[in-house]
């Protein structure tokens, strides 16, 4: 058997002692490394924060969303209306909640002061629940008040502080664009997402839409279904009942795991290209430690010369000047993964995003670095271990 | 002839080429050395002593010629079997000591049982043992750069015995000495000679050929002399 103890501890000792010089050797695989780990650990930690706000707008495994238009034009052609909502609230089978989104602008106005919320949506009795965001004050409208067209409306937090103050809306009368609606809840606040304020919103049932908001057409349409399995069989049914209704498929549907799969094909192009750079960094760094171990070899030519004389064979030589190659290579590495994932908290922590630790990347980043530096290390381990050993003995430095 | 030969080498010739001069190095040597014996090598510079010993030493190959070595024949041995024997069967004791200069004296003498496959404990004790007998107790966590020429020479020693040798090459080992330290060495050796180990050295000082049983003398090549001493 072979063992790897000894000349790894030579490797190290070695290496210990040229500090300055093993360092810089390995400098090239620490900048590749780092590079690498940065840009996957945030990338990670960008792609968690992007799935967890997915996820805290409701949006599960077991949900879909419905566009109007084919996907193509970039102003989509608006194809859906409420009465395809009825089609399909009575057609999906497993159907939990649907949620047609109409957008529009509103002009709300409370005695004589006015406000313009980012959205006025005319939305269904199911948005508490598919979009899991309650009442935090008063109520949502029902399924009752959306069919009968009341005129109530549940606002955001953004909205009730502009036009109320400190005061409590519910039960206040205000017109949205010059109709009068009655305030009955307001939402548990939301937050920002991707710069837009979720809280700067105001909801009135859908099926005032065309009154108020001027709009038959759908913007959006979010369905969920009882579990994720149940989703291929859900939009299945839901392009049975559109394309019966449409006579063609004008419409697109999207899925949870769709958005993922575009955001994951994101960061695999991103961390592609890095690779390919750290790829030609390591390149260089590998050629740049062969060049230092094959000056080391000559400088230690005695060194292997009194190691042969006292029994070294080749093959102890050979391992011997390997193992620092991959020991000089490994230790960058680490080096690297280290200066990476701090380099990554700390650019995500100014962000005020999370960095993921980039396991898998680190592994690979180990699993390189060990072939680079056995790759480059090799040619100058061969030349130690044949140097004939009355040569190398009479070798002045 | 006897089974008691430790080192026979028979008709061995060596050219080497320094650039492009062929240097005729031995001629043709026949030398034999049974076991508890003490040679001194003797010649003028560039008589060939310095080529014997890596030749008896296995750390060379003769161009021509025969060598045995403990009743190995080590002409039929690939390079990894002489490293072998190099390490087991065979000290050497240098004229510039060539140590490691970044190891203590401890891990110099562990070097031979290390490429022996010996393992820590067993080394450490070993070495310590052997440093010891060459007198280096109180030095043995010492680098080369904090000991004495002649104690870097001891180590070198200690290191020589550490696999149990049959044979102890020394080359010129007083040679970078002063004398007082010189006369240690060899008081060593004879010590060393007397505990049974057998010892061929190389030398061009009449003093410390003195010290030996025997001394064959070189020249050009070839065996011109091989006396007892006394």
């Amino acid at each position: 058997m072979i063992n790897l103890l000894e000349p790894f501890k030579l490797a190290l000792q070695s290496l210990l002692s040229n500090k300055l010089r093993s360092i810089l050797t390995t400098l090239g695989v620490i900048i590749g490394v780092a590079a690498v780990i940065t840009l996957v650990s945030m990338g990670e930690g960008a792609k968690s924060y992007i799935l967890n706000q997915i996820g805290s707008w409701g949006v599960g495994a077991n949900s879909l969303t419905i566009n109007p238009g084919t996907g193509d034009a970039s102003v989509p052609e608006m194809t859906l209306t409420y009465e395809d909502t009825i089609a399909l609230r009575q057609k999906v089978r497993n159907l939990q909640y649907l949620m047609p989104e109409f957008v529009g602008r509103g002009r709300l106005a409370y005695g004589r002061k006015s406000y313009n919320p980012g959205f006025t949506l005319g939305v269904s009795a199911d948005y508490p629940f598919a979009y899991k965001q309650k009442a935090a004050e008063g109520r949502f409208f029902s399924q009752a008040e959306e069919v009968g067209r009341k005129r109530v409306v549940v606002i955001g937090k953004t909205i009730s502080r502009n036009l109320f103050g400190e005061f409590s809306p519910i039960g206040e009368n205000i017109k949205i664009n010059g109709i009068g609606f009655t305030v009955i809840g307001v939402l548990e606040e939301k937050g920002t997402m991707l710069t837009y304020d979720m809280d700067d919103m105001a909801l009135i049932p859908s099926t005032l839409s065309e009154l108020v908001l001027g709009t038959k057409k759908i913007w959006e349409m979010f369905i969920t279904v009882e579990n994720e399995n149940q989703v291929p069989q859900a939009i299945e049914d839901v392009k049975k009942v559109l394309i019966a209704r449409h006579r063609k498929e004008d419409f697109h549907i999207h899925t949870q795991q769709g958005m993922i799969d575009i955001i994951n094909n994101i960061l695999n192009a991103l961390t592609g290209i890095i690779s390919a750079i750290a790829a030609i960094s390591l390149l260089v760094g590998g050629i740049g430690i062969m060049n230092i171990m094959l000056v080391a070899v000559t400088e230690r030519t005695r060194e292997i010369g009194i190691r042969k004389a006292i029994g070294a064979k080749r093959r102890d030589i050979f391992l011997q000047f390997v193992m620092e190659s991959i020991v000089i290579t490994m230790s960058g590495a680490l080096i690297g993964i280290l200066l990476g994932t701090l380099s990554a908290w700390g650019i995500m922590a100014t962000l005020k995003l999370s960095a993921v630790i980039a396991w898998g990347a680190a592994g690979l980043a180990c699993l390189v670095a060990f072939l680079v530096g056995t790759f480059f290390g090799v040619y100058p381990a061969m030349r130690a271990s044949r140097l004939d050993p009355v040569e190398a003995l009479r070798f002045e430095v | 002839m006897s089974g008691n030969s430790v080192v026979k080498i028979s008709e061995v010739k060596k050219t080497y080429f320094m650039g492009k001069v062929e240097v005729r190095a031995l001629q043709g040597i026949n030398l034999n050395v049974e076991r508890g014996e003490f040679v001194s090598i003797m010649g003028p510079s560039g008589c060939g002593k310095s080529t014997l010993m890596h030749i008896v030493g296995c750390l060379d190959r003769p161009s021509s010629g025969h060598v045995l070595l403990d009743e190995v024949d080590v002409d039929e041995l690939n390079d990894n079997a002489l490293a072998e024997i190099r390490n087991k069967k065979v000290g050497f004791v240098f004229q510039t000591f060539n140590l490691l200069p970044k190891l203590n004296a401890m891990e110099n003498v562990e070097l031979p049982l290390i490429y022996a496959g010996i393992g820590l404990e067993e080394r450490r004790k070993k070495a310590a043992e052997l440093l010891e007998i060459v007198g280096l107790k109180d030095r043995m966590f010492h680098k080369p750069s904090e000991l004495s020429g002649g104690q870097s020479q001891r180590v070198a020693v200690a290191r020589s015995l550490a696999n149990d040798p049959s044979i102890l090459l020394a080359d010129e080992p007083t040679g970078n000495l002063d004398s007082k330290s010189g006369d240690e060495i060899i008081h060593l050796f004879t010590e060393l000679n007397q505990r049974g180990i057998t010892m061929i050295i190389v030398t061009h000082d009449q003093e410390i050929a003195s010290h030996s049983k025997r001394i064959v003398r070189l020249k050009d090549g070839l065996v011109v002399s091989d006396d007892l001493v006394r």
